[in-house]
């Protein structure tokens, strides 16, 4: 390994500090004792920490947030297997045009998909419903656990499904004993980052979510459009540490950069 | 009628031969090699049989049953991929077992076979690692016993060893020998390394471009040739151009300035195929091929001679005897006894 030059290293310095500050300020800011945006200059408060529990509906938010991220991202990472191993493994007809399709949603802007969901929502009588959001969200983090689910299916030798055919194993056994296992490290590292990708979903959210399903990021927007107090800084400090903790337990359990780089248990 | 048989097996990619009309006969419990360059169809030919590609053309009969109408799942054939292909989230008792789980065996025999076969292959103290915690030739030794535990009717190997330095490779392929003798399964291995296909099988089939060369014992192929191909694939030869003419029911050979008598009838320009082990030195005497010693090379065992000839240049191997050896710079003459000499017509008849 090189070692990096001064100009290397600042460059990397003034990078992390670029991505971090906002999020230190953001920090700082919730535990201000004052009643607008402010730097706590003079003493730290939780009193905006207190105040979220005045808002039962950014509770609600935080649950559909959840739920919602979950519920898409394993439908949306149970429609990428077959899609996945399709792809990975045969040479067929319509085979890249499919591949782009299913890369689509990455390429349309949020906000044409949510006015198109409105509409078509409405339509069929799915409008402000939870399971509209829920399908929306799928056609949304469908492409990112696509992409992991088909990272670790080409990367796994064929030869060793082929051994378990060999050894008398059906198609379906060789798939729940063999391929399943194998391509694991992809389908967790696919399902985490769908999750936060819906998560962090707010432009075609907005059109979707209707009163009673609206997302934590979309009931924070809609707050802060009529109040420029500090809850929400208190509401993203939360999230903030909510994450913080999910990650190192992440951590704990199965190690971040194999989550991250959707690597195998079983490779060094 | 023969337990394995390829019958004008074939297979082609689009305008591609991959393997044209190959057809063989596998005895019961003999071992086979696939024998050729990369590329010249011995995977193919191999998944054919373990069903994995299917064939163009032709039949494969096991025991006189059609295998090419049967599943890959079904046939009961033992598998050794060149790359192991084990299970990686799977110990190497539990990569062992899952044949037997698939044939639905008891829990204790299926231990006491799993045990058994990983005394075999010199396991029995690793039933608990992981692939990934094992050395290439142990996990050889895994996938050979997950494919022997089953015991499949034919074993089928691919480039087993390739992976292998060169000692271990060597280590393993007596072990192998050895292991194919216990069991007695019929085996076909895929090599392109000549000397592993000779030191294993009873019989090699020797493969150019899709085709068979030659099929024949090991001894037979080396010390009889059916084409050119196959002398200069399974170890060096010296080819030298002559004539031959009959005379009287003998046939009389010159190489430059060496005679020799033949009982092959061959008439004309002939080309001359002597293995270099098979040459001797001797003096400059009239008739005898003579040449210039060029360089000498010291191998241990051996010497290796490049002598320069009116026929061009030969190459002579000489066991290290520790008597006294010509020089370089030398004259020496060279005879060979005319059994150890291929003849071919030059223009290509045989
Ligand atoms: N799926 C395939 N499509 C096209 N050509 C193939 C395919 N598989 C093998 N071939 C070609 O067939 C020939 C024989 O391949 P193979 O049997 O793997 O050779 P080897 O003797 O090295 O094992 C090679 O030239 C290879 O490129
Ligand atoms: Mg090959």
């Amino acid at each position: 390994m090189t070692r990096n030059g001064p100009l290397a290293l600042l460059y990397h310095a003034l990078f992390v500090v670029f991505m971090l500050a906002p999020i230190v300020i953001v920090c700082i800011v919730a535990f201000t004792p004052e009643g607008y945006l402010s730097l706590p200059t003079h003493g730290l408060s939780l009193r905006w920490f207190r105040t979220i529990a005045q808002y039962p509906e950014f509770i609600r938010a935080f649950w559909v947030s959840i739920w919602l991220g979950a519920l898409s991202s394993a439908i949306a990472l149970s429609l990428s297997v077959p899609a996945a191993l399709a792809i990975a493994r045969y040479r067929f007809k319509g085979r890249d045009a499919l591949a782009t399709l299913f890369m689509s949603p990455l390429m349309i802007p949020p906000v044409v998909l949510g006015i198109a969901f409105l509409r078509f929502f409405s339509l069929v009588g799915l409008g402000g419903t939870f399971v509209g959001l829920v399908l929306s969200h799928v056609v949304i983090v469908f492409p990112f656990a696509l992409r992991l689910t088909l990272a670790s299916a080409v990367g796994m030798d064929r030869a060793i499904e082929q051994a378990a055919v060999s050894l008398g194993a059906s198609d379906w056994t060789v798939f729940r004993r063999v391929t399943l296992p194998l391509i694991l490290p992809g389908l967790v590292s696919g399902w985490a980052l769908a999750f936060i990708q819906s998560f962090d979903e707010v432009t075609m959210t907005v059109f979707v979510a209707a009163p009673g399903t609206e997302t934590l990021p979309v009931r924070m927007f809609l707050y802060i459009q009529d109040n420029i107090d500090p809850l929400v800084t208190s509401v993203s400090a939360s999230v903030i540490a909510l994450t913080a903790i999910a990650l190192v337990a992440l951590d704990r359990l199965y190690g971040l950069e194999r989550l991250l780089a959707g690597r195998g248990i079983n490779e060094p | 009628m023969s337990f394995l048989v390829l019958r004008e097996l074939k297979k082609t990619y689009g305008d591609f031969v991959a393997v044209e009309a190959l057809s063989l006969d596998v005895q019961r419990g003999e071992f086979i090699s696939l024998l050729g360059p990369s590329g010249c169809g011995k995977t193919t030919t191999l998944q054919m049989v373990a069903g994995f590609v299917e064939p163009t053309g032709g039949a494969i009969l096991l025991d006189g049953h059609d295998l090419v109408a049967m599943k890959p799942s079904r046939r009961g054939l033992g598998v050794v991929f060149q790359s192991y292909a084990l299970f990686p989230h799977m110990t190497a008792a539990e990569n062992v077992a899952f044949g037997l789980e698939m044939q639905k065996v008891g829990r204790a025999e299926r231990d006491e076979r799993v045990r058994n076969a990983l005394e075999l292959v010199g396991l029995g103290g690793f039933a608990e690692r992981y692939p990934r915690r094992m050395s290439g030739g142990q996990q050889q030794r895994v996938a050979l016993a997950r494919a022997l535990v089953i015991r499949p009717h034919v074993l089928l190997l691919d480039e087993p060893l390739s992976n292998l330095d060169a000692k271990l490779r060597e280590e393993m392929q007596i072990e192998l020998r050895q292991i194919q003798r216990t069991v007695g399964t019929t085996t076909i291995l895929v090599t392109h390394d000549q000397s592993e296909a000779m030191a294993l099988s009873d019989r090699i089939v020797v493969m150019n471009g899709g085709r068979v060369e030659q099929i024949a014992a090991p001894q037979e192929a080396y010390e009889r040739p059916a084409t050119p191909f196959v002398a200069g694939f399974l170890g060096k030869t010296n080819e030298l151009s002559g004539t031959a003419r009959v005379e009287g029911g003998e046939t009389r050979v010159v190489i430059a300035d060496g005679r020799w008598a033949s009982r092959r009838p061959i008439d004309g320009a002939v080309i001359a195929s002597v293995r270099p082990e098979k040459i001797a030195f001797a003096d400059c005497a009239a008739g005898r091929l003579t040449g210039l010693v060029k360089t000498r090379i010291f191998q241990g065992n051996h010497w290796l001679y490049r002598i320069e000839t009116l026929a061009g240049q030969v190459f002579v191997i000489r066991q290290n005897g520790g008597e006294p050896m010509p020089a370089e710079n030398d004259k020496v003459g060279l005879t060979w006894r005319p059994e150890d000499m291929a003849l071919r017509a030059a223009d290509g008849r045989r």
